[in-house]
């Protein structure tokens, strides 16, 4: 028992006012004069107790409410031990990620929770916490078991990927909101893939004791799975042997080696069956080529004939769009011939017959439909018809992409077509001493030079050499790659739903030597498909993964203009966004697998096919030695925890239990009682007055 | 005018002539639309004439009409004589302040106004003598009948000077009563009676013997009738300084029964003395003392 702010017992100096007004004020009786008192019989005893009674009884209740008030702000509290159940939290963990579909581990969790929740102390405070694609917090502490049993009945089987160090971080962000001790019980297969690498990441706070009901088992289980698709997300010629075809990886864990059946599935049909010979616990490919199918969007799935104890990871589904090969729009200076072979070649050779190039002067482009083409290249074009200008404009707005390349012509004409700026000077390396300048800086996440290693020559862009550049002033737009001197040399800036893509330099050899090198092809290709949005129309993605539906910042104008906004659709036919939503996100996050359509905010539709976690294949579960460190883990005090310094830290074993809610409880009944006996009090006083 | 009766309007008046005027003039006011009561000479009846009555009594618009004698006879008149016994004991202060939102005046103002009333009708209206006596253990002050000029100046300054103080005692100036209401007339005996009814009307009774009519007026404030306490009180005793607590139960009940069988005793044992007897509380209008005073004059004539 203590006080945790005693300072507040100050206030019992207040007790004085009521011992003043009762005991030492003295009560002066006013008499009342009458004729005569021939017919008044004394009856003094029996008033003058009761009304000392009442006037002690009155004292008694103001000074107990100031006593109580004073006590409740003293805070004080009581010692528990740390172990009584009653005072310890009982979270509640199921996972649901997409591997606790194998067999019957989900029901078992979920039917095992259910049990724990039943036997929980009626006076205990629980919490129901999934852990699936994100950790998520279904309620908050309570003991209403009525609430928390439906909030466990409610959680479905999920498509995502597990964290333990996701759920290590909730946790003790829970904790460090609701300090105290809790008990976590974790009902999981507990994979190995679902630790995070760094261990640290899911040790839990001091205070919460770890139980882990692992609903694996011990057996292992042999998966077969398909680990990887290889397909194009666009099509235009399925004659194209080289692009038109399925590279599917299958992969065998805990697996003696055997010989399977894969197949492709298009549209529900099955188009080829392959055997192939997966060594244990190892991988095979198998490639369908060519990749026929038809126009249009089309439902593709590698299928593998497991029967594995785990047949939800069987299969792997993607999506192909058929076209016709595109056209774009490539304008040109008037004195510009040579960009038009250096682009055309580099598109042609690297987009996989996808694109056509449709080559304009600046000059007759005035009657030109941009709408047409898939993205529009302006190759030191910088002098455009105004009708053009502004045609281009609207594309832009629309969901259309320019790129704008700044040659030589740039210098003579400072304004740049759509970007709303200047250039600001021009850089001639070749005539400035320093002979020419190189690539020095580039973003690797921006599609345009998307690699995910990126070799030692800086991705082979530091070869390059830049003799002329021109310098723009980037303001907020991205800048995605710069000159050794600081030059911004690729600069994406967004325009209502589409991107205007500056390249500050020409696409030439007069300007640059990049078009000799290798990896311009690479830079064309990923550019085209960036600025014809291939790869947002169709493809594969993961479950988890964020599907950008409109242009950040877009979103406030884009709903006032377009009221039917983005439309999305899940793979059980549901709409995953609210009409609200629907009008003004500017992304969702895919959180099942199968197959999504989508139609964005620019009007184009899209079919995306959504698999889970590699990862989640893997039913290895973690080690025993390792779940018992994990347990064990926060059991000795960690640097990375921050304890409240509070009165339980220098009592281990003991944390405090604040009572003040039952002495303000308490306080305010007794404020009533006294309100009650002073107001019949008041008023007779005042009638006799 | 009727509300110039009020006692509570009559309480912003100062001067207890201009207030007897009032209130006469207003209770006369009102007898204009009352045929019971007269007091000036009356016709009685008509009596056939027989020899020795005078002839200047006979009708002759009657005898024109019927060849016959009637005469006209009227009720006699005489002049009456009006003595007030004013208890200025200081029980007589009392109060108890108000009746709703109207200022209640004390006994003693009430009775005064009663008083002065009579005095102003009796003097002013019907020409009678009018005497004071006013005491409370013993006669303070004697204002001899009279009917002279001068006599209502007289009596509305002994009322004046009639100051309440000591007690009450019905005894001792009994014999005072006797010597100085040697004539025979009415009195008036004003109080708030806070004494047993036997010696109030062993105290009072003698004076009948004279022929007198008597009449009690008793002055009353509606809360010693009616008293209302929400709790236990402290109370004083105006004329003997005592004091004792008293709880509400009491006054609701007890006290109520006893005063009512104090005034119902008081009622039934001066109506047996042949006397009357008034209960007069103080937020009524003074009308109802001054129809009783003209009833007794006429039982008087």
């Amino acid at each position: 028992m203590g006080l945790l702010t005693p300072w507040f017992l100050g206030g019992l100096a207040a007790l004085g006012v009521p011992v003043f007004v009762h005991l030492l004020r003295r009560h002066v009786a006013v008499p009342r004069p009458v004729g005569s008192l021939m017919f008044f019989e004394r009856g003094t005893q029996s008033s003058r107790k009761h009304r000392r009674l009442k006037h002690l009884l009155l004292f008694a209740l103001r000074a107990a409410l100031l006593l109580l008030v004073v006590l409740a702000f003293a805070n004080p509290f009581v010692r528990r031990p740390a172990s009584d159940s009653g005072g310890r939290v009982l979270l509640i963990v199921l996972d649901n990620s997409f591997s606790m579909r194998a067999g019957t581990r989900f029901a078992d969790a979920k039917r095992d929770a259910l049990a724990l929740l039943a036997a929980k102390p009626a006076s205990q405070r629980a919490q129901v916490i999934t852990l699936g694609g994100t950790v998520q917090v279904l309620t908050q502490p309570e003991m209403d078991a009525t609430q928390l049993r439906a909030a466990l009945e409610g959680i479905q089987q999920g498509d995502g990927h597990g964290s333990f160090g996701e759920l290590g971080r909730v946790v003790r962000s829970l904790a460090e909101s609701t300090p105290g001790p809790a008990d976590l019980h974790l009902f999981s297969d507990v994979q190995r893939s679902a630790a995070p690498a760094n261990f640290a990441d899911m040790v839990l706070p001091q205070e919460t004791r770890l139980i882990i009901h692992a609903v694996a088992g011990t057996d292992t289980v042999t998966n077969w799975t398909v680990a990887a698709v290889d397909a194009p997300a666009e099509l235009a010629d399925t004659k194209d042997t080289k692009h038109s075809r399925v590279l599917a990886v299958v992969a065998g864990l805990n697996t003696p080696a055997a010989t399977k059946s894969v197949s492709l599935v298009v549209n529900g049909k099955t188009v080829v069956t392959k055997h192939v010979d997966i060594p244990a616990n190892g991988r095979a490919t198998v490639e369908f080529a060519p990749l026929d199918v038809g126009f249009g969007f089309n439902r593709c799935e590698v299928r593998i004939e497991a029967g594995d104890g785990f047949p939800q990871d069987d299969s792997s589904v993607f999506a192909v769009r058929r076209s016709d090969p595109q056209r774009v729009l490539f304008v040109r200076g008037s004195g510009d011939t040579r960009s038009e072979l250096y682009f055309g070649a580099a598109l042609q050779a690297a987009a996989q017959a996808s694109f056509t190039l449709q080559a304009v002067t600046a000059g007759q482009t005035g009657d030109i439909d941009p709408a047409r083409f898939a993205f529009v290249v302006l190759a030191d074009a910088v002098s455009l018809p105004p009708i053009f200008e502004r045609n281009l404009r609207d594309y832009v707005t629309k969901g259309g992409s320019v790129l704008v390349a700044l040659g030589t012509g740039a210098g003579h004409h400072a304004a740049i077509p759509l970007w709303g700026g200047q250039v600001r000077e021009t850089h001639e390396y070749a005539h400035d001493g320093t002979g020419s300048s190189t690539i020095g800086q580039v973003d690797f996440t921006h599609p345009a030079f998307a690699d995910a290693q990126p070799g030692r020559d800086n991705g082979g862009w530091s070869g390059t050499k830049v003799l002329y550049a021109a310098e723009v002033d980037p303001g907020g737009a991205r800048v995605a790659a710069r000159l050794s001197d600081g030059t911004p040399l690729l600069v994406d800036r967004s325009l209502g739903e589409g991107h205007l893509l500056v390249f500050t330099t020409g696409f030439d050899d007069l300007t640059n030597d990049l078009p000799l090198h290798p990896v311009f092809v690479a830079f064309v290709d990923r550019v085209s498909r960036y600025l014809s949005g291939a790869d947002r129309l169709s493809g594969l993605r993961r479950v988890g993964s964020y599907l950008q539906l409109r242009a950040a910042g877009t979103a406030a104008a884009t709903a006032a203009a377009s009221p039917t906004g983005v439309e999305v659709v899940g793979p059980d036919g549901q709409h995953p966004l609210s009409l609200a939503e629907s009008r003004t996100a500017q992304g969702t996050r895919l959180d099942h697998a199968g197959f999504y359509q989508v139609r964005f905010a620019s009007g184009k539709d899209a079919l995306i096919g959504v698999n889970p976690e590699t990862q989640e294949s893997d039913l290895q579960p973690m080690p025993a030695e390792m779940q018992e460190l994990w347990a064990a883990s926060n059991a000795a005090p960690s640097s990375n925890m921050n304890l409240t310094a509070n009165a339980a830290a220098t009592h281990p074993g003991t944390r405090p239990v604040s009572l003040w809610w039952y002495v303000m409880l308490l306080a305010l009944l007794v404020a009533v009682a006294e309100t009650v006996l002073a107001s019949g009090y008041m008023s007779t006083q005042r009638e006799d007055a | 005018m009727q509300r110039f009766l009020n006692p509570a309007v009559l309480g912003t008046i100062a001067s207890l002539e201009l207030l007897a005027k009032t209130v006469v003039d207003g209770f006369v006011a009102g007898l204009h639309r009352s045929p019971d009561f007269g007091f000036s000479q009356e016709f009685a009846e008509y009596r056939a004439y027989v020899p020795g009555d005078d002839l200047r009594h006979v009708d002759w618009n009657l005898y024109g009409r019927t060849d016959r004698t009637y005469i006209k006879r009227y009720r006699g008149e005489t002049n009456s004589q009006l003595t007030i016994l004013l208890d200025a004991s200081a029980s007589m202060e009392y109060t108890s302040g108000s009746a709703g939102r109207v200022p209640l005046p004390k006994k003693m103002d009430y009775a005064r106004f009663i008083a002065a009333s009579l005095f102003y009708l009796a003097v002013k209206n019907q020409r009678d003598a009018a005497g004071l006596i006013v005491f409370d253990d013993e006669v303070r002050e004697y204002i001899r009948p009279s009917a002279r000029q001068g006599q209502l100046a007289r009596l509305m300054g002994g009322l004046e000077n009639a100051e309440p103080r000591a007690r009450t005692d019905f005894g001792k100036p009994l014999h005072h009563f006797q010597q100085l209401l040697h004539r025979r007339g009415i009195a008036v005996v004003i109080s708030d009676f806070y004494e047993a009814p036997e010696q109030v009307i062993r105290t009072i009774e003698p004076l009948r013997f004279h022929g007198n009519e008597v009449v009690l007026f008793h002055i009353l404030d509606p809360q010693e009738l009616r008293p209302i306490m929400n709790g236990p009180s402290l109370l004083v005793d105006m004329e003997t300084g005592q004091r004792i607590e008293v709880t509400p139960d009491y006054a609701n009940s007890t006290y109520r029964a006893k005063i009512d069988a104090h005034v119902e005793g008081l009622r039934s044992k001066t109506r047996a003395a042949g006397m009357d007897y008034q209960l007069l509380l103080t937020d009524q209008p003074l009308d109802r003392a001054l129809r009783e005073y003209l009833t007794l004059r006429e039982a008087a004539n």
